[in-house]
């Protein structure tokens, strides 16, 4: 396997120093003796960067493409067979005895209803809330923007402490306060996707909140202004001047919470296990290729993950395309 | 200016086109070194720098020493389990697909059937003698073949506070390895525990995120009279859902609905007198003397029980071994020297004593008194140890038995085991088409 990429990085490298040395002699034939330079530099410059972006992010997503189409079991790496379209025919015989993988996509469809909005709300209201003058709203907006740069093992661990069941558990003893009586969060189907919901959307609306924050500054003062001499008020302002003006930055975070929601894996592993109620999609897919060793069916997974998160995708840019 | 950048870069393309194919090249080129000696390589699951990696050190440079006229030299690779025992086995296959097998590895036993069946482990059924072989207290076998030897075995058990059952005033001093206590003893302890105010039993049932569950937890379905498969590893349908291995998780289920043990118990309940009794391992021999000498100042505040019997009496074994490779050397001989030599009495007393696990041989002596809690694991072993099920679908059923143990404060036993049986038989069934 090694060699069999250091062929194809082999190949890729000299393709692309033909194509590099094409474009230097068809300038070179038009005699523009800056380009022909340039030129050379540039693909220079180019070259050990899309070279690595070639081997750590086409390469895999080639393989795992071909090997969605293979019985490829890890313990037999020799031993790889086309078996064509029995992975995904797999897949949804597996779905229809409703167990482990239907579970998965029910979790993962729960978790994006629930995270996109409450991650975007969350980061559209602290932008809101710390773009304005003033030391105060600096230190909030490294406080917000803190759990980002947190890896989320770190602070799937802290949530663990915080929902820790019994009367030790955080939340637990801070319920006690008022008399309720401690619950085991993350055992309990009805409340460990809600507490996982809170906790990413808590973990991730920092990131948002710097951009909505980036789009707020582009909106021209004067918008505002010109709105207060109409006597508009801060709903009215936001409404008409300030919404209108995210609606781009908008539809960019929408896309990425949605997939990157769409992918949620750390959460669940390291705060349930691999238990039906908390499982999702990308966490399926995981222990069907490493723990039960099956990589060509979870690269079926993965290709059929990549077309519904690709298809939303397309449907939400058609959605929020601005009408000329 | 731009000749230099140009020139800088050309270099630097033409060092990584170099690393590229130092990379890709000869993997197989180091059979032997300079000075002519065969090399024999041996891949360990810990880091060097630890106890028992250093031990295994110990172990391989006394082998150099003792081999070096004949021209033998054994180089250790230690892949510490940074991410668990899966990380260990990543990297393991990964020297698979890359043909950079070491000679010898270690792997853990459950792993026995699907590496044998895949052609991983080789088959060292007629290299070690059936004398040889009759010194340990288990073998990694497959469909009657051998695979792999025990590097050290383990065993487990309820460890007591002393104090919280005197001044409950409860007598467990008759149930010994030789003679465990049943369910229904275990059960009126337990309701003793409670009825004195304290937790009676930390079960670990909220171990469920690796091995743990499945290792503490798979002896009492043994001791219920049930059985997870079949025995070739193939079935599992009307043995895991069967009504003896139903029984034997309705046992841990009663537990809880009790209140004897539950999913809440905190990781150092034990350890700081909040639990009366607590499972695990040999392994917390060590903690709890040296690390607890406020709650547990010596050995006279806290004691070793067996695993409750039912049908049989039934217990956990099982732990790392070592096997031979079926890598590019098709000349094992030097290999089984240094197979034999790192399970030899010295290597495996060296070894346990680094650990204090219990030694893989019979013959290396313990001296342990009667009594003692490892006197109970190691009687224990010989009396009642069960392996874990032998299955190329392992980490499906290792799956499916966390997903169990997890479900029993909510959900029915027979749903539970109908849901899990179900995955388990189709997982089986794949692996069953595959194999052949």
């Amino acid at each position: 396997m090694l060699k069999t990429t250091i062929t194809i990085l082999a190949v890729f490298t000299i393709a692309f120093i033909i194509f590099a040395v094409y474009d230097g002699i068809t300038a070179k034939r038009r005699k523009e003796v800056y380009r022909t330079k340039s030129t050379i530099t540039a693909y220079l410059m180019l070259l050990p960067a899309v070279n690595l972006a070639f081997m750590f992010v086409m390469l895999p997503i080639l393989y795992s493409l071909g090997y969605a189409f293979t019985d490829y079991y890890l313990l037999k790496p020799n031993e790889i067979n086309i078996v064509w379209f029995e992975n995904f025919k797999d897949f949804f015989s597996e779905l229809a005895t409703k167990g482990t993988l239907y579970h998965a996509i029910k979790n993962t469809l729960i978790f994006v209803v629930g995270v996109v909005p409450l991650q975007i709300g969350l980061a559209l209201l602290l932008s809101l809330f710390v773009n304005r003058p003033g030391i105060g709203s600096k230190i909030f907006k490294v406080c917000f923007f803190a759990p980002v740069v947190i890896s989320l093992s770190v602070t799937s661990f802290l949530w663990l402490q915080i929902l820790a069941p019994g009367e030790n558990g955080l939340l637990n003893s801070l319920l006690g306060l008022f008399g309720i009586a401690p619950h085991d969060w993350l055992r309990d189907p009805r409340t460990a996707m809600p507490c996982i919901i809170v906790l990413s959307a808590w973990q991730g609306c920092g990131y948002q909140m710097l951009i909505f924050l980036s789009g707020l500054s582009n909106i021209r003062k004067e918008l505002y202004e010109a709105a207060s001499l109409d006597g508009a008020n801060r709903l009215r302002k936001f409404k008409l001047v300030t919404w209108p003006g995210l609606r781009s930055t908008f539809v960019y975070i929408i896309i990425t919470v949605f997939i990157g929601a769409c992918r949620i894996l750390t959460q669940p592993m390291l705060m349930t296990g691999y238990q039906d109620h908390t499982v999702t999609l990308s966490y399926y897919m995981y222990q069907q290729g490493y723990t039960f060793r099956w990589v060509g069916y979870s690269s079926a997974v993965a290709l059929i993950m990549t077309i519904f998160i690709g298809g939303i995708t397309l449907i939400q840019r058609r959605m929020f395309r601005e009408k000329k | 200016m731009k000749k230099l950048l140009v020139s800088i870069l050309t270099i630097m393309l033409a060092l990584f086109m170099a690393f590229g194919m130092t990379a890709c090249g000869d993997t197989g080129s180091d059979d032997t070194d300079k000075d002519g000696n065969t090399i024999v390589k041996i891949m360990f699951h810990v880091d060097k720098s630890s106890t028992e990696g250093q031990a295994y050190q110990k172990r391989l440079n006394a082998f150099n020493a003792a081999y070096k006229d004949q021209k033998i030299k054994a180089q250790g690779v230690f892949k510490a389990r940074t991410a668990g025992a899966s990380g260990y086995e990543t990297e393991l296959l990964n020297n698979q697909i890359e043909g950079t097998l070491a000679d010898i590895v270690t792997f853990d036993a459950p792993n026995t059937a699907a590496y044998a069946k895949s052609g991983l482990l080789y088959d060292i059924s007629s290299l070690i003698s059936q004398e040889d072989q009759a010194k340990f207290y288990s073998l990694n076998k497959y469909e009657g073949k051998l695979y792999g030897l025990p590097i050290q075995e383990s065993s487990a058990g309820f460890y007591y506070n002393k104090r919280i059952f005197a001044a409950a005033g409860i007598n467990v001093s008759g149930y010994t390895a030789e003679n465990p206590w049943n369910f229904e003893q275990f059960k009126a302890v337990c309701a003793q525990l409670k009825a004195h105010g304290t937790t009676a039993v930390d079960m670990r049932i909220d171990a469920v995120k690796d091995e743990t569950a499945p290792y503490l937890l798979y002896s009492f379905i043994y001791a219920a009279g049930g059985s997870f498969t079949d025995s070739t590893g193939y079935t599992a349908n009307g043995y895991y859902n069967s009504a003896a291995t139903a029984r034997g998780f309705q046992f841990i289920k009663d537990l809880i609905s009790a209140g004897y043990t539950s999913y809440e118990i905190g990781a150092t309940d034990f350890f700081t007198g909040k639990v009366g009794m607590y499972l695990s391992s040999g392994w917390t021999i060590p903690d709890l003397d040296n690390k607890y000498k406020q709650y547990f100042a010596s050995r006279e505040d806290w004691g070793l029980l067996p695993y409750p019997k039912d049908e049989i009496a039934a217990s956990a074994t099982g732990s790392w071994s070592y096997a031979i490779t079926n890598n590019h050397h098709t000349d094992k001989t030097a290999i089984v020297e240094l197979l034999k030599w790192m399970t030899s009495s010295e290597s495996s007393k060296a070894i346990t004593d680094a650990t204090g696990m219990i030694p893989a041989r019979k013959d290396v002596n313990n001296n342990y008194a009667a009594g003692t809690p490892e006197y109970t694991l190691l009687k224990q072993l010989e009396l009642s140890g069960r392996e874990r099920p032998v299955t190329v679908a392992y980490p499906t059923f290792s799956t499916t038995f966390n997903q169990v143990i997890s479900g029993l404060g909510t959900s029915d036993v027979n749903t539970l085991l109908a849901t899990a049986t179900n995955t388990l038989q189709l997982e089986m069934n794949k692996l069953q088409n595959l194999h052949g």
